[in-house]
């Protein structure tokens, strides 16, 4: 019978408007995003950050520009990390090399910009020292903090020799 | 004297039935269609030669972005094409892993055809429904790779982390509940009349007419050769797999249809066998710091999601490779275009596009 085919379709939708959901209702409800999810603005921890630029290097694209300065300890800092989100493919390649892992995504996807030049951001700016915790334990603290930098050190100087 | 004459109808750039930015030019005579030509390039962005400026492992990302359904499958031709020429052997675990990534964008990407071709036909239910499945198969890769769309997750000498915690049951939970969301289509597309005779005996292709064009893929499969890199060649791990090479008979927009339906279902087997063997080990080969393949050249082939998705790398021994050719499936089969169209109305025309499955991205590279 001609039809049939039809009214077999049409019972399938049917039973689905009375069925689960699939749609989100996106501004109020958002979905969660997931633990490797990249996007967003860059996040660079300044502390950890051991001013090795290989993140620099990995990019396929060109999207990082980096200022970086000598201090009187002969300690690298990154003074300006400059993140052209127009330029960036989201490859994840800059996260990967790092080898103090102090980037990471901040995973906030909503970025849309009117004029390109909001594109470009600089990371160190963007920085926000963890907060320290000073009212129950002040000492174990502030005897933390410094700990990861000697730590960094001799990483930055051996991966600097390995890159050179 | 009654004199009638041939007109030329322009098909795009915009047009919503064409697959992305293709024009094609028809050449009418009133309804019926004397000539097609399909004009490209309104989406090249010049991969091959930027592929030259970057290092292997930069390029990785690009391949993405040629056939950007099935990034999955370009990944692995790729990385199996350098691997090739470096002669880097690849874990065994690394190698089921890539085996059942390719396989579920082969099903995301199959899924794509079955909902734009219903779309293109005016079926804009099947449309959602195709979708909704894939965006499944989306959420198992961003499990791993943390992208919807450029996955980047097969890298040179294997992949680049091991499954989370969760993925084995979420894809187990996937492939056991795609029988029954495909005999949903079967319902919904597959029985319908207006759906039958859109297809069903147009745009027909003989073996001849596809070997000649070089066609390849589930478009050559449909005029009823057992073409699959998988089986012709067994690269990777598929020789020890069991699945089927579907063939059609008539070469027509509804064996097209039928090849890809089925290999939905051959593909879920695959996962399915992948995931039962899955082995132990570390998924990545151990590469050095600047990785420089010998001299030389290659030409790897994989069955991609439209069909031979083929490198041709020329290594100089330096870090970047000196030239990349990629053979677009896409492209070559858009060659058929016109053997397809000719002879055959408008409305046929829409949906021999759809059933080639273009994709503007691999088109133009």
């Amino acid at each position: 019978m001609f039809g049939k085919g039809l009214i077999t379709g049409m019972s399938v939708t049917i039973k689905h408007f009375f069925g689960e959901k699939q749609t989100l209702c996106y501004p109020e409800e958002k979905l969660p995003m997931t633990e490797y999810f990249r996007g967003g603005h860059l996040q660079l921890n300044v502390k950890k950050c051991i001013g090795c630029q290989l993140c620099a290097l990995s990019c396929p694209n060109k999207a990082l520009t980096l200022k970086v300065t000598t201090d009187e300890n002969k300690k690298k800092h990154m003074a300006e990390y400059i993140h052209n989100l127009g330029r960036c493919m989201m490859c994840d390649l800059c996260v990967e090399r790092c080898p103090a892992k102090a980037l990471s995504w901040d995973k906030k996807y909503e970025r849309a910009y009117f004029f390109k030049d909001y594109m470009i951001y600089d990371a160190v700016e963007e920085y926000v020292p963890e907060p320290v915790e000073d009212t129950p334990k002040p000492e174990p603290a502030a005897a933390a903090a410094p700990k990861p930098a000697p730590a960094a050190a001799p990483a930055a100087e051996t991966k600097g020799g390995d890159q050179a | 004297m009654l004199k009638t004459e041939t007109y030329t109808l322009n098909m795009g750039p915009q047009h919503p039935s064409t697959h992305g930015v293709l024009r094609v030019e028809l050449e009418l005579d009133g309804e019926s269609i004397v000539k097609v030509k399909p004009i490209i390039g309104y989406l090249h962005r010049g991969i091959e030669k930027l592929m030259e400026s970057r290092t292997y492992i930069q390029c990785v990302p690009y391949t993405d972005r040629l056939d950007y359904v099935s990034s999955m499958n370009n990944n692995f031709g790729f990385c199996h094409a350098v691997e090739e020429l470096a002669q880097i052997e690849v874990p065994r675990r690394a190698e089921y892993i890539r085996v059942m990534m390719a396989e579920l964008n082969r099903i995301a990407s199959h899924l794509v055809f079955m909902g734009t071709l219903s779309i293109d036909l005016g079926a804009s239910t099947g449309h959602l429904y195709a979708f909704r499945d894939r965006e499944d198969v989306l959420d198992l890769f961003d499990l791993v790779c943390g992208a919807r769309m450029t996955f980047h997750y097969i890298r040179i000498g294997g992949v680049i982390r091991d499954l989370p915690a969760g993925f084995i049951e979420k894809a187990k939970a996937f492939i056991d509940k795609l029988p029954e969301r495909m005999a949903e289509y079967d319902e919904l597309l597959t029985g319908n009349e207006i759906f039958v005779r859109r297809l069903k005996g147009r745009s027909v292709m003989t073996k001849e007419m596809v070997l000649s064009h070089n066609m390849t893929g589930p478009n050559v499969r449909a005029s009823g050769i057992p073409f699959d890199i998988r089986r012709v060649d067994g690269y990777s791990i598929y020789p020890e797999l069991e699945f089927k090479v579907i063939t059609g008979r008539e070469g027509d927009n509804w064996d097209r249809y039928r090849v890809r339906f089925e290999e939905i279902l051959e593909s879920a087997k695959i996962v399915r066998q992948c995931i039962e063997g899955l082995p132990e080990g570390p998924v990545m080969a151990k590469l050095p710091a600047v990785f420089k393949p010998p001299k030389g050249e290659i030409y790897s082939r994989t069955e991609g999601t439209r069909g031979e998705l083929g490198f041709y790398i020329v290594s100089d021994g330096t870090p970047k490779p000196y030239r990349v050719h990629i053979r677009r499936p896409s492209f070559v089969n858009m060659q058929g275009l016109n053997d397809m169209c000719a002879g055959y109305y408008i409305g046929d025309s829409v949906a021999a596009f759809s059933t080639i499955d273009p994709l503007m991205g691999e088109v133009d590279c």
